[in-house]
C-alpha cells in the first residue's frame, strides 16, 4: 500500500536539472530517509512534496490524491503536510506558544492547551511557553519546530535536515526522541539529511539521491550490505572495493578466495567489503599478508593503511583499535568474515 | 641576569584603559552636549518665561488651530504613506512586475526633489491648490520614500523559509502576509513613519508655499515679526512636545525586542509572487506615484524653464549660489561625519549602557525640527557666544546637530564590518591603540564614512528653514535662492535653482538606494 | 591613534575658530558695507550694484524682513556686524530707534527728504514710499461694490471675500497706522472682524495672485506689486485692478521704507555716504526708472510714470517715528492672526 506516490518528477534550476525523473513510494505511516551529497536535489524534491515549488513534469500523489501534475497543483497551505525546516523557522516575533498554535483555528484557549500537550509530547517544559524562540537552545527550538508541525495532525511529515544544525551529542539524542514521537503518532515521515548515519539509524526505507536521481531505494541494511554501484557504497560507509574473479559463490581476490553473495554470477568484477569485516593479526598468516603504511593516532582507534603483498600493492585504510599498537613498517595477516558484495 | 630583564618588562608603560577609547569618549560626550543645546534651550526659554506668560502663549486658540492641523496632517499622511510604500515595497520587491528594478530606482528619487520644489510644483499646476488636502497630498509624494526605503530593504531581509513554514502550517497566501510578513515588517515601518512624522512637523517651505499652517511656520511668522520672542519660544516649546509625543508612540509601537533572526541557515533566493494578469493593472499604482513624485516636478520646472527661456540663466548669480551651496554642503558633510566618527567607533566597539544612551542623545538632538534648532543657536550666540554669531561654524554645528543621524549610521555600518581583530593584529605589530585604530578601522571605513558625507550634503543643500535664519551675511544658497525668488512669485526664475538642487542630489538619492540594497545583503 | 585625533581635534578647532572670524573679519575690510536688508531683494541688489560701480564700496547683502531685523539688531546692541539697516516699512526703524542704536543722519542727506517722509529726530531717513491699495478681481467687483473704506472691510457683508498677508510687515505697518489713527479699541475691533473675514496669504504677491485666480475678490495689499508683475509678464495681474481708499483713510495709508546708520557701525563714512546716495538722484533714478515700482521720496525726484502720482493719494497723516510694531504684533497675536 502506498501513502505518497513520486512519478518522475523533474525540476530545472536554469540549466543545471534539480531534480531529473524521480520515482517514490512511501507506505502509510513508515519512516523514510531520502540522503545525498549536498546539491543532489534532495532539498529540492521536499520543497515539490510541500508544494513550496512547482514540477515541471511528473505527479505528486498524496493518499491517493494528486496534489501535483502537469495540470496544476494543490497549493501548500491546503495540503496539510508538516515540515520542519533545518534551523526550525520558528517565527521570530511570536512566543513559543503561539508559534506552536499559529496553525491552529481553535479558540485562545484550545490553542494553549494544544501548545501545552504538544510541549510535553517532545520533551520541553511548559515554563518555555511564554519565550521568545531567540531564548531556546538550538535542540530546544527544533523540538518547538516539531510540536508546531505536529499541532495540526499532519498528513505527512518532511524533516529537511532538522538535525544538522545541531551539536554531535544532542543529535543523536534529539533523532531519537523525534522518531519516538512521529512513531507514537502514527505519521508517515520523510527525513531529508546529507549525513549517512542519520539516514541509516532513522529510515525503514532508505533513498539515495545523487544528481537528480535516486541511485537506490530500500531497506536500510540491504542498501549498506548490497549498493548498486561503488559511489553509493562509498557515500553509506567506508567501502574496500577489491577487483576479483567470482565463479560459483567465491571470489579470488588481492585478500585470498572470499565467499560472496551472488551464487550464479561468473566472471570478472569488483566486490565490496566493509572495514568491520575485516581483522588484522601481527602473526603472518597463510591467507593474505601485508605492511603497515602511515598510522594516524585517533583515540581509540589508529587510521591505518594496509598495503597487500603481491601484485598491484593493493592498499585500504582501517580504523585499527588502539591496543593493537601498529607501526609503520610492521608486517600482518588479513582476514576476513561474512561475505563479500559483487558490484554487477 | 634574569631580574634585570624582569625590572625591564615593569618599566614598560602601563594604561589603564586604552587610550584612544577615553579620548574618543570625550569627543562623543562634547558633540553630543552642543547637540542636545537645542534642546536645553527649549526648557531654559519655558523657565524664564514664566508660567503666566506661558500659559497665555501657548493655550489659545491659534495655537489650538495648529494643533488641530499639524495632529491631522500627521494623521492623515503617515497612514497613507505606509500604504502606499508597503504595497509599492511589496510589488517591486517580492512580484514579477514588470521594470521593477526601474521601479524601485524611482521609488527612492523623489528625494532628490526637495520638499518645497514639490510644493512649488503642485502649485504651478494647480494654483488654487491649498490648505489640509494639498498638504498630505504633496507630503505624500515627498516623503514617502523614507518608508519605501526602509520596508523595501526590509522585504529581501526576510527569511523566505518562514513563509513557506507559515503556508505548511495552513496559511492562505494574504494570511501569511498578515501574520508573518507585516509583523516582520514592524520595525522598519516604525522607523520610516517616525523619520515622515518628524520631517511633517519640522517642514517650512513646502506648507508655506501652499497657505496651510503648521507649527514650523507659524514659528518662522513669529521670528520674522518678532526676531527671536517668547512667543516663537512658546511655539517652539510646543512643537518639541509634539516630536516627543511621535518618539514616544514610535517607541511604544516598536516595543522593546528587536526580531532576532534564528539560525544559521543560508537565505534563499526569495520566491517572486506571480501577478498574472495582474500584472499590468499593478503598474498603474508605480506610474502614478511616479507621475505624480517625478512627473509633475519635471512638467512644472520644464514649464517654466521653457517659457523662462534663456533669461533666466543669469549665471553669475546662480554659479555663486551654487558655489556656496557646494561648499557649505561638503564642509556640513565633513564636519557631520567627523562628528559622528567618536561615537560610531564606540557604539560598535564599546556597545554599552553609557555609549547607547549617548546615541540616543544624538538622535533625540536630530530630531529636533530645523526651525527649534536655529531660533537656539541664534539665541545663543547672539547672548552669550558673539563670536560664533552670524558664522559658518554655527551653522556647520545647526548641520552637524539635524544630520549626525545620517552618517552614523553609514559609518556604524562600515565600521561593525571591520573585525576588531584588525586592530588587535595592528597593536600587537607594535602600533599604539590610536595608531592602530586609525590605520585599520578608519582606513577600512572610508566608504562609510565617504557615504555619511554625501547623506549629509544631501540634507544641507535641500534644507532651508535653518540655513536662512542662520547663515553668514551674503550667504545665498541654491534653497534659499529659490525660495526668494518663488516667494515672489518669480517662478521662472526660481525654476534653474531647483533643477540645479535635483541634478545634486539625484546621484546621492541613488547611493541612499545602493546603500539600502547593501545593508539588507549583508 | 591619540595623536592623529588630538591632531584632528586641534585642526577642527582652529578650523572653526578660523571660520568663526573670517565673516566678522570680511566686514573689518575698510571700503565696505554689511546691509541688513529687508527691502525686496532684486531693488536692493540694483541699488548696491550702482552704488559699488559708483564709489567701488563693497557691499555684502542679508535679506531678511522688517521686524525680524529690528528685532536682531536690538539683540545684537553694540556688536551688530550691520551698518546699514534699509526696510520696507517704518515701525521696524521706530523699533530700533526707541532703544538708541541709530547714528543720527548727516544733514545734507536730510535735506534731500521732504519732512513728511522722515522722522523729525533725523535719526533714519525714508528712502522709499508704498501705498496701501485694496486690489480687487475686475471680472467680481464693479467700482461701486468696493468698499469706501478699509474699516468696512471687517463687517459682515465682507466675510470670506477678502485676502492678505498677515505675517508680513507690511501689513503689520498698515494695522500699525490704523492704531495711531483709530486707537487700541477699535483696532482691537478690526483685527477680529478681519480674523472671520479674511483669508491669509504668506506675502502680498501670493495674495495678488489669489485675486487674479478668483480665489478672492480682494486683497489689502501695497501698489507696486500689481505695477511690477503688469511690466512683466502680467499674467499674475490681468484679472486685477487696484482700488485707492484716499480720503485720509487708513486704507489710504502710505508706507515709508527706511534707511538708518547703525550707530555701531565701524563703517560710518562709508555708511553716510551710501543714505547719501540712496536718497540722492542715484537711488532714487532706481527707484524712478527700475522694476521697483517704489514711489521715490527724494526732493524734486520723480517716481515711476506708470504710479498715481503721489500727491493724489490723499494718504493720512502719520507719524513715522511713532508706529509701534510690537503692539500690532501682540495684538494680532492676540487676534489669533499670527
Amino acid at each position: 500500500m502506498t501513502f505518497l506516490k513520486l512519478n518522475s518528477l523533474r525540476k530545472h534550476y536554469g540549466a543545471v536539472a534539480a531534480l531529473d525523473g524521480v520515482d517514490l513510494s512511501v507506505a502509510p505511516g513508515s519512516r523514510s530517509a531520502i540522503v545525498g551529497p549536498s546539491g543532489c536535489g534532495k532539498t529540492t524534491l521536499l520543497r515539490l512534496i510541500a508544494g513550496f515549488d512547482v514540477p515541471e513534469a511528473g505527479t505528486i500523489l498524496l493518499d491517493g490524491e494528486v496534489v501535483a501534475d502537469a495540470q496544476g497543483q494543490v497549493p501548500a497551505h491546503l495540503r496539510n503536510i508538516g515540515i520542519v525546516a533545518q534551523d526550525g523557522c520558528l517565527f521570530p516575533h511570536l512566543t513559543v506558544a503561539d508559534n506552536i498554535g499559529f496553525g491552529l483555528k481553535t479558540s485562545r484557549e484550545a490553542k494553549q492547551a494544544r501548545a501545552a500537550e504538544l510541549m510535553e509530547m517532545v520533551g520541553l517544559d511548559n515554563a518555555m511557553l511564554s519565550r521568545k524562540p531567540d531564548q531556546l537552545s538550538g535542540g530546544q527550538q527544533q523540538r518547538v519546530a516539531l510540536a508546531r508541525a505536529l499541532a495540526r495532525k499532519p498528513r505527512l511529515m518532511l524533516l529537511d535536515e532538522p538535525f544538522s544544525a545541531l551539536d554531535t551529542g544532542l543529535r543523536a539524542a534529539t533523532r531519537k526522541s523525534v522518531a519516538d514521537v512521529l512513531s507514537a503518532a502514527g505519521i508517515t515521515t520523510i527525513l531529508v539529511t546529507h549525513d549517512q548515519q542519520e539516514a541509516l539509524a532513522f529510515a525503514d526505507q532508505l533513498a539515495v539521491m545523487r544528481a537528480g536521481r535516486f541511485a537506490q531505494v530500500g531497506a536500510p541494511r540491504d542498501v549498506y550490505a548490497r549498493p548498486v554501484d561503488a559511489a553509493t557504497a562509498a557515500f553509506l560507509g567506508e567501502a574496500i572495493v577489491l577487483p576479483a574473479t567470482v565463479k560459483a559463490g567465491q571470489a579470488q581476490s588481492p585478500l585470498g578466495l572470499l565467499p560472496v553473495d551472488e551464487r550464479d554470477f561468473e566472471g570478472q568484477a569488483s566486490i565490496l567489503l566493509r572495514p568491520e569485516q575485516i581483522s588484522v593479526d601481527r602473526a603472518e598468516g597463510l591467507k593474505a599478508n601485508g605492511t603497515v603504511g602511515e598510522v594516524a593516532f585517533g583515540g581509540s582507534t589508529c587510521d591505518t593503511r594496509v598495503t597487500l603483498d603481491g601484485a598491484g600493492a593493493f592498499s585500504f585504510r582501517l580504523d585499527i583499535p588502539n591496543r593493537d599498537m601498529l607501526l609503520k613498517g610492521d608486517r600482518i595477516a588479513i582476514s576476513v568474515s561474512g561475505k563479500a558484495h559483487v558490484f554487477r | 641576569m634574569s631580574a634585570t630583564t624582569d625590572t625591564r618588562v615593569l618599566t614598560a608603560p602601563r594604561y589603564r584603559l586604552p587610550a584612544a577609547s577615553s579620548w574618543t569618549l570625550t569627543i562623543a560626550v562634547v558633540v553630543a552636549l552642543l547637540a542636545l543645546l537645542p534642546l536645553g534651550f527649549v526648557l531654559w526659554a519655558a523657565f524664564a518665561t514664566g508660567w503666566d506668560t506661558a500659559v497665555q502663549l501657548i493655550f489659545r486658540e491659534r495655537v489650538g488651530d495648529l494643533m488641530v492641523d499639524t495632529i491631522l496632517l500627521v494623521l492623515l499622511t503617515i497612514p497613507i504613506c505606509t500604504l502606499l510604500s508597503v504595497t509599492l515595497a511589496w510589488l517591486t520587491e517580492r512580484t514579477d512586475l514588470p521594470g521593477a528594478r526601474l521601479w524601485s530606482w524611482l521609488c527612492v528619487a523623489p528625494l532628490a526633489v526637495p520638499a518645497f520644489v514639490h510644493s512649488y510644483a503642485w502649485v504651478g499646476f494647480w494654483p488654487g491648490i491649498h490648505g489640509l488636502g494639498a498638504g498630505v497630498a504633496i507630503s505624500v509624494v515627498a516623503y514617502f520614500p523614507f518608508l519605501y526605503l526602509p520596508v523595501s530593504a526590509a522585504f529581501r531581509m526576510l527569511d523566505p523559509a518562514l513563509e513557506d513554514q507559515a503556508a505548511s502550517l495552513g496559511l492562505a497566501p494574504f494570511a501569511v502576509f498578515r501574520r508573518v510578513v507585516l509583523p516582520q515588517l514592524r520595525l522598519a515601518i516604525c522607523g520610516g513613519t517616525l523619520l515622515i512624522g518628524l520631517h511633517l512637523l519640522a517642514e517650512y517651505g513646502l506648507y508655506a508655499m501652499i497657505r496651510f499652517d503648521t507649527f514650523t511656520t507659524a514659528i518662522i511668522d513669529q521670528f520674522q515679526s518678532t526676531y527671536n520672542g517668547v512667543a516663537a519660544y512658546m511655539l517652539a516649546l510646543v512643537l518639541v512636545l509634539c516630536c516627543f509625543v511621535l518618539l514616544g508612540v514610535e517607541a511604544g509601537l516598536r516595543g522593546s525586542r528587536r526580531y532576532a533572526r534564528l539560525g544559521s541557515g543560508v537565505a534563499r533566493r526569495t520566491r517572486v509572487a506571480r501577478l498574472g494578469r495582474w500584472k499590468y493593472p499593478l503598474l498603474i499604482l508605480p506610474l502614478v506615484t511616479a507621475a505624480f513624485s517625478l512627473g509633475i516636478p519635471a512638467l512644472t520646472l520644464g514649464h517654466w524653464l521653457v517659457a523662462g527661456g534663456a533669461a533666466i540663466w543669469r549665471m553669475d548669480e546662480i554659479g555663486l549660489a551654487l558655489g556656496q551651496t557646494l561648499v557649505i554642503c561638503l564642509i556640513g558633510g565633513f564636519a557631520t561625519t567627523a562628528a559622528a566618527v567618536p561615537i560610531a567607533w564606540l557604539s560598535v566597539r564599546r556597545a554599552n549602557r553609557s555609549s547607547r544612551f549617548l546615541e540616543g542623545c544624538y538622535y533625540l538632538a536630530s530630531s529636533m525640527p530645523g526651525v527649534v534648532v536655529a531660533l537656539a543657536l541664534v539665541t545663543v550666540t547672539v547672548r552669550v557666544l558673539l563670536p560664533f554669531y552670524q558664522t559658518l561654524a554655527t551653522i556647520v554645528l545647526a548641520y552637524v546637530i539635524m544630520f549626525l543621524p545620517r552618517a552614523l549610521v553609514s559609518l556604524r555600518a562600515s565600521i561593525a564590518q571591520v573585525p576588531v581583530e584588525l586592530e588587535q593584529a595592528a597593536a600587537s605589530l607594535g602600533r599604539s591603540p590610536g595608531n592602530a585604530l586609525w590605520s585599520t578601522t578608519v582606513r577600512l571605513a572610508a566608504p562609510g564614512a565617504a557615504a555619511g558625507v554625501a547623506l549629509s550634503s544631501l540634507g544641507i543643500m535641500n534644507e532651508l528653514t535653518a540655513t536662512q535664519m542662520l547663515a553668514p551675511n551674503g550667504t545665498r544658497t541654491l534653497a534659499m535662492a529659490f525660495w526668494a525668488l518663488s516667494s515672489e512669485i518669480d517662478y521662472a526664475g526660481a525654476a534653474p535653482y531647483a533643477v540645479l538642487m535635483v541634478l545634486f542630489s539625484l546621484p546621492l538619492t541613488w547611493l541612499l538606494h545602493h546603500q539600502s540594497k547593501k545593508i539588507a545583503g549583508r | 591613534m591619540t595623536t592623529s585625533y588630538a591632531l584632528a581635534a586641534g585642526a577642527a578647532v582652529l578650523g572653526f575658530s578660523v571660520l568663526a572670524f573670517s565673516t566678522s573679519a570680511s566686514a573689518q575690510v575698510a571700503d565696505s558695507l554689511t546691509i541688513y536688508n529687508a527691502q525686496h531683494e532684486a531693488l536692493t541688489k540694483e541699488w548696491a550694484n550702482a552704488f559699488t560701480e559708483e564709489t567701488g564700496i563693497v557691499v555684502t547683502v542679508r535679506n531678511g524682513s522688517d521686524l525680524e531685523f529690528a528685532n536682531q539688531i536690538v539683540q545684537e546692541g553694540a556688536n551688530s556686524p550691520a551698518d546699514i539697516f534699509l526696510t520696507e516699512n517704518s515701525p521696524a526703524m521706530a523699533l530700533v530707534d526707541g532703544k538708541g542704536l541709530f547714528e543720527p543722519v548727516a544733514k545734507d542727506t536730510l535735506e534731500q527728504v521732504p519732512e513728511g517722509f522722515r522722522p523729525a529726530n533725523g535719526h533714519w531717513t525714508g528712502v522709499a514710499a508704498r501705498s496701501t491699495v485694496f486690489a480687487y478681481d475686475k471680472t467680481k467687483l464693479t467700482e461701486d461694490k468696493l468698499p469706501k473704506s478699509m474699516l468696512d472691510l471687517a463687517k459682515p457683508e465682507w466675510k470670506g471675500r477678502w485676502a492678505a498677508s498677515p505675517s508680513g510687515a507690511d501689513f503689520q505697518a498698515i494695522v500699525g497706522a490704523f492704531l495711531q489713527l483709530k486707537g487700541e479699541e477699535a483696532t482691537a475691533e478690526w483685527l477680529k472682524g478681519m480674523k472671520t473675514n479674511f483669508t491669509a496669504y504668506r506675502g502680498n504677491s501670493t495674495a495678488m495672485k489669489a485675486v487674479n485666480a478668483g480665489q478672492t475678490e480682494g486683497a489689502l495689499i501695497y501698489h507696486y506689486y500689481y505695477f511690477g508683475d503688469q511690466a512683466k509678464t502680467g499674467e499674475n495681474s490681468k484679472n486685477v485692478a487696484l482700488h485707492y481708499f484716499k480720503h485720509q483713510d487708513p486704507g489710504a495709508f502710505v508706507s515709508i521704507s527706511g534707511g538708518g546708520i547703525l550707530a555701531s557701525s565701524k563703517h560710518k563714512e562709508q555708511a553716510q555716504a551710501f543714505l547719501k546716495w540712496l536718497t540722492g538722484k542715484g537711488g532714487q533714478k532706481v527707484l524712478r526708472d527700475g522694476t521697483s515700482f517704489e514711489y521715490a521720496v527724494g526732493k524734486g525726484e520723480a517716481s515711476n510714470k506708470a504710479l498715481v502720482p503721489l500727491a493724489d493719494l490723499q494718504a493720512p497723516k502719520v507719524e513715522p517715528s511713532t508706529l509701534n510694531n510690537a503692539k500690532v504684533t501682540d495684538m494680532m497675536t492676540a487676534a489669533g492672526l499670527l
